[in-house]
């Protein structure tokens, strides 16, 4: 498969830095009494949060990965070579991101700057495997440039069939 | 295996505390119960559930001198049980913090016990007969951030402390009418209450899992940057060593001797660090040796044909399919380890066995004796 390579060098990066990074635990709020908040998200306490680090494959497929000491935020940009790839990404990852319930980890509102963005708290390590949870966003990640060319394959297959049925009237 | 003993309690515990003669365990399946289990004809047996927290139970400590427990949550409160009968009565202390409790430790004598907090604050709690009641006095602005672990000196007045600001500082719990001056040891117990006798500023991240050597000689903790610390001579002049690991970070430590310390964390397998003649600190091994194939068989599988396999995948699943991509190592633990408690004898100055538990829920009792190449630095 064209491509398949780089993608994994890129995927590998991020499952390894993900390893890295998600080492997370129960904190308490120390802001705010009797609260439990993911810090990534709050940023009340500087100490809590760790460097963020940045993963570009070029200017339009990066991953930023946002650690604190009890929550972790992943933001992806996907790949939008044209305006058409453009469209379809912002549909897809909408209706994803309306449905963030059923994914768990999915926030609703992706970080400025990014499509879509995870939110992995201490709470979805306790009940879920770290691998796994892992696995599941690199292979988001694999799926979804798949996805999109799919969807611009069916597209274009679909305008040409709607083209030459209206072209066969003038035969 | 250096594991003997492995039972899954909860879903998920905090933390986990044994009885004095280690007969029975207390811990907290991630709520805000503290249940007590009794080992009966090699069966866990359910003896009692304390309920009286709010919110989740973050340390339990269960008192060799006493066979008193005492239990801290991040609903701020602190709750002394004292067993009348069968059954266990509860008494709160009122620890004048305004943030959740994180951690707790009796001191050695059992007349005190310390309380670490996400007040940025630490408690120490003695009982006072006259009013029968547990008064906490504080150590104030000393950290920047919360207390995430306390540990006692055996002369029952330093107190380590490991914080989220990355440091590690030692006090003087002193107090009048509780100890006797002659009771310490050196010159560092002539300090009053609350005075820092040092601050140790080692790591560039969060410290956690501080714990004294049996003698009191050493204090180990550890750093978020996956590094553990080991300082001697404490006082005004103390030296310090540093041993980095390429593993993730460790959460607690435990001195199985003078010379030889357990830590677990992340990595979900204790890991063993020992001193040699000279003194120098050095990491020995994994408690549990991996295969050392499973990180080839990993890369391979990462590499080779598993994308093409993905075709035939239901999306964004997280189900079986997915586990020939990470493999497991073959851990006892499949979690984080955040708890390692000691089972020795009151007496012996070294720990054979420990028992540790995790986000896993899972208590496992791990046993030195058979691990033979361990033994010269024990």
């Amino acid at each position: 498969m064209e491509g398949g390579n780089p993608l994994k060098l890129y995927l590998n990066c991020i499952r390894n830095t993900l390893e890295a990074a998600m080492c997370l635990q129960n904190f308490p709020c120390q802001e705010v009494e009797r609260h439990n908040k993911p810090e990534v998200e709050l940023k009340t306490s500087p100490e809590l949060l760790l460097n963020p680090v940045l993963i570009c494959r070029n200017e339009a497929e990066k991953c930023l990965i946002e650690t604190s000491i009890n929550s972790l935020r992943i933001s992806l940009k996907v790949k939008q070579a044209d305006e058409l790839e453009n469209i379809l990404a912002k549909k897809f990852l909408r209706f994803l991101s309306m449905r963030a319930e059923a994914f768990q980890v999915l926030r609703r509102q992706p970080v400025q700057g990014y499509d879509i963005s995870f939110l992995i708290t201490n709470y979805h390590c306790e009940d879920m495997q770290k691998n796994k949870l892992i696995d599941f966003i690199v292979q988001f990640m694999e799926d979804i440039d798949k996805e999109i060319s799919e969807l611009k394959l069916s597209m274009s297959t679909r305008g040409r069939l709607v083209a030459t049925e209206f072209l066969k009237q003038f035969i | 295996m250096a594991a003997t003993a492995a039972h899954q309690f909860a879903q998920c515990t905090t933390c986990h505390a044994w009885s004095p003669d280690h007969s029975m365990i207390a811990f907290c399946p991630n709520s805000n119960e503290v249940h007590i289990y009794r080992l009966l004809q090699e069966k866990w047996e359910k003896m009692h559930v304390l309920q009286k927290h709010d919110q989740i139970v973050s340390g339990i400590d269960w008192s060799i001198s006493s066979n008193r427990i005492v239990t801290v949550s991040h609903d701020r409160n602190s709750y002394v049980w004292n067993q009348e009968g069968a059954d266990w009565v509860p008494t709160l202390v009122i620890l004048r913090i305004n943030r959740a409790a994180l951690c707790v430790q009796w001191s050695p004598r059992g007349n005190k016990f310390a309380v670490g907090s996400g007040a940025k604050t630490v408690c120490i709690c003695y009982y006072e007969q006259e009013n029968n009641w547990w008064v906490s006095k504080l150590i104030r602005k000393k950290h920047d951030s919360s207390v995430t672990s306390v540990a006692w000196h055996p002369n029952n007045i330093l107190l380590a402390t490991t914080s989220t600001d990355a440091k590690c500082r030692i006090f003087s719990t002193f107090i009048k009418g509780v100890d006797k001056r002659s009771s310490g040891a050196g010159s560092s117990s002539d300090a009053k209450f609350g005075e820092q006798i040092v601050q140790l500023d080692l790591s560039f991240g969060w410290a956690f899992g501080v714990k004294w050597s049996p003698s009191g000689k050493t204090l180990a903790y550890t750093g978020h940057n996956s590094v553990i610390h080991f300082v001697d001579d404490i006082g005004p002049s103390p030296s310090a060593q540093t041993v980095a690991f390429r593993d993730l970070p460790l959460r607690d430590v435990l001195f199985v001797s003078e010379r030889m310390v357990i830590g677990v964390g992340y990595d979900c397998n204790p890991m063993v660090f020992a001193a040699d003649e000279r003194g120098i600190w050095s990491f020995i091994r994994f408690l549990t040796e991996r295969k050392t194939a499973s990180a080839g068989v990993k890369y391979g599988s990462q590499l080779s044909g598993a994308f093409g396999k993905l075709y035939g995948q239901s999306k964004y699943s997280t189900g079986n399919d997915t586990v020939q991509v990470s493999i497991p190592d073959g851990n006892v633990h499949e979690n984080c380890i955040n708890c390692i408690m000691p089972l020795n004898k009151a007496k012996d100055s070294t720990t054979m066995r420990f028992s540790t538990s995790g986000m896993d829920g899972k208590v496992v009792i791990w046993d030195l004796d058979n691990q033979l190449d361990l033994h010269e630095y024990i």
